[in-house]
């Protein structure tokens, strides 16, 4: 699995939520999601978000993965600031760093499961050779490997989710973001999802960040956020922690 | 896995759509390209016409006869090089299937003035000398394999002659030669001197005259002094240079041609409308997928620019079709319709329209489904859960 080790170049990927205000305004109506949140995540770390509907588990994630700016506030990784960057410099930061997973795997049904993992490598330099290796260990890595030539509808709910990791990860990007990845699976095939996530989490430093609302599959995690706890802390306590967890991020711990 | 390979595969991924939208486009470019052929041969008739040739006519209708003593009196006025005058025969020959450009003629005169036919000379003199001799063109000679000396009986469906008769009897005499593909290789002329003598009614009477101007004259001038000449007389006439009477006789070819041409632009207007709702749908249906390439990091105008893409496989391959069946179709037509509409062909240049039109239409068809790629929030789209 040479294509997918931890480039050794690459910095850690800190994930830093700082002062954020995100609200949303549709005529007189303004519904605040988030104000004044702080939040940290050490880089390789496996964290899961959990909590009541409506709360601002997802905004969370859009936030961190460049697909939504906040209203005010930064959102620095890997000690960029990305909220700072403009609309095509984030897309192509996107491509390079964040892979998602979302609940509905949106691959695309023309495209065989190697076809959809090849995807993001467009994006790259990698003449065709080497696109179809890398989607092909990509395929391996999550067990794919011999369902390479199916399309999404010959696949079954949990191997769709398998093929759409391999998308995220095939272009080894350092942080998974994954919104209620096994939301749609049964207990078994969840927990399937769920090993391969810790795995990709455990051998290759994946930094992840997981909204759930499986209490079973939090347990995958090394860091559980409840946000409704996490927002009760309160600014001050919120904030207390940062610097703290920063300085220990910075320092390598 | 490539994009263009993306693009070919999205664009067949609901075959009936792709095929029928297909389709209009295949009818749209069928329409333009066909249109087209006969556009040029409307305009060709035209453009062989002579800047030097006027065209007097009676005033009222070109269908009333004029004296053929008119023809000495307009030699007579300034700036006038030669005159002649024509009498349409309206012939056929054996059936009235076989209709041939029959015209009666000064022999005197007549291929004086219209020297783009061109007959050996010692032929030309034996038509002179020969009161029943006719002058057709190589293209009959060849189709009814006719030649000189043979007895040809033509018909016509105006004029009886005086044994209560509408056959006349011909010999063939010359035989003319041009370089275009036009009408003009469907006449046939004979002596006017037989036609008069013979003919059982409208003596001394011409159809139409056609007078040469002096090259250093002004063609409106001598038209007007023409028309002057004869402003008070029982028949009045108007002249016009050669190019407007062909013009005023193709016209309602031309008027067809004008309103097969608004029926084209609404066609044509159909056509966009249906292939960027289209678009406009397949994009709506895609927007799940749109979403998640732009979040995987594919710009918005990567994303455009495979819409775009799309939309030009779809209209080229349509055009293609459309144009080729035209083409073909035009090619098979052109040999059927050689009598009474010759000169259909497709300029080379027109491919080149069909080419700028397919690129442009492309790009209007991918104009709204861009605005939604660029405006769509990845986050509100994959967020909203089905
Ligand atoms: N585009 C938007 N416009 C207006 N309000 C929005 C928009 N997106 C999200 N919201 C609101 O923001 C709040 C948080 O939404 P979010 O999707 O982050 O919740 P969540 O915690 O992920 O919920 P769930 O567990 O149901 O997925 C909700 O009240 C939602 O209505
Ligand atoms: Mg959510």
């Amino acid at each position: 699995m040479s294509t997918l080790s931890v480039a050794p170049a690459k910095k850690l990927n800190n994930i830093i939520l700082q002062d954020i205000n995100k609200s949303y305004s549709k005529g007189d109506n303004n519904v605040v999601v988030h104000d004044k949140f702080n939040l940290a995540i050490k880089s390789g770390d496996f964290v899961a978000i959990m909590g009541p509907s409506g709360l601002g588990k997802s905004t969370l994630l859009h936030l961190m993965g460049g697909l939504d700016r906040p209203t005010s506030g930064h959102v620095e990784i890997g000690g960029q600031r990305i909220d700072e960057l403009s609309e095509s410099k984030l897309t192509r930061w996107r491509a390079d760093n964040i892979g998602f997973i979302f609940q509905s795997h949106h691959l695309l049904p023309v495209l065989s499961a190697q076809g959809n993992v090849e995807l993001p490598l467009s994006l790259t330099p990698l003449n065709k050779k080497q696109r179809q290796q890398h989607a092909a260990n990509a395929l391996a890595l999550v067990g794919m490997a011999d369902r390479a030539h199916h399309f999404p509808k010959e696949l079954s709910g949990g191997q769709e989710q398998r093929v759409a990791i391999a998308r995220a990860i095939v272009s080894d990007p350092q942080i998974l973001l994954c919104d209620e990845p096994t939301g749609n699976l049964d207990r078994k095939t969840a927990d399937e999802i769920l090993a391969l996530l810790k795995k990709l989490n455990n051998d290759f430093g994946k930094t992840i960040v997981m909204v759930t609302h499986d209490l079973k599959a939090a347990e995958y995690a090394s860091r559980v956020i409840n946000l409704e706890e996490y927002i009760a802390l309160g600014v001050e306590a919120q904030g207390a922690q940062i610097p703290q967890e920063q300085q220990s991020i910075l320092v390598g711990e | 896995m490539n994009l263009l390979e993306l693009v070919f595969r999205n664009s067949f991924r609901k075959k009936t759509r792709f095929t029928l939208t297909c389709l209009s486009v295949v009818v749209a470019f069928f329409l333009l390209t066909t249109l087209a052929g006969i556009d040029h041969a409307l305009n060709a008739s035209v453009s062989n016409s002579n800047q030097y040739r006027l065209m007097t006519s009676h005033k009222i209708s070109i269908t009333r006869s004029l004296p053929i003593n008119y023809q000495q009196k307009i030699k007579a006025l300034a700036g006038v090089e030669n005159a002649t005058y024509v009498s349409w025969f309206g012939g056929y020959f054996q059936n009235e299937k076989n209709q041939l450009a029959v015209m009666a003629v000064d022999h005197n005169t007549y291929f004086d003035i219209f020297d783009e036919y061109k007959i050996p000379a010692e032929q030309l003199t034996s038509w002179k000398s020969t009161r029943t001799g006719l002058v057709i063109s190589q293209s009959i000679a060849d189709k009814y394999d006719w030649q000189i000396g043979d007895k040809v009986p033509l018909s016509s469906s105006i004029w009886m002659n005086k044994s209560g008769s509408f056959n006349w009897e011909f010999i063939v005499s010359a035989i003319y030669q041009r370089q275009d593909n036009t009408t003009d290789s469907k006449r046939i002329f004979f002596q006017h001197l037989y036609f008069d003598k013979a003919r059982a009614y409208a003596r001394n009477m011409t159809s139409w005259l056609s007078t040469q101007i002096k090259t250093d004259v002004d063609d409106e001038q001598v038209s007007k002094a023409i028309d002057k000449l004869f402003n008070n007389s029982d028949a009045a006439t108007r002249t016009t240079t050669e190019q407007v009477f062909i013009k005023e006789q193709a016209q309602q070819f031309v008027d067809m041609a004008m309103v097969i041409k608004v029926v084209l632009i609404a066609v044509f207007f159909t056509l966009l409308l249906i292939v960027c709702n289209t678009m406009i749908q397949v994009n709506r249906e895609r927007l799940n997928e749109t979403a998640m390439m732009k979040a995987i990091g594919f710009s918005s105008l990567s994303l455009v620019k495979q819409v775009y893409l799309e939309s030009l496989l779809m209209l080229s391959l349509g055009a293609i079709l459309g144009s080729l069946l035209a083409t073909l179709t035009l090619s098979q037509v052109q040999l059927q319709f050689a009598d009474f509409l010759p000169g259909i062909a497709i300029d080379p240049s027109h491919y080149l329209t069909v080419f700028f039109l397919v690129i442009g239409a492309a790009g209007l068809c991918s104009l709204f489904p861009a605005i939604t790629i660029k405006r769509l929030i990845i986050s509100e789209t994959l967020g909203a859960r089905a």
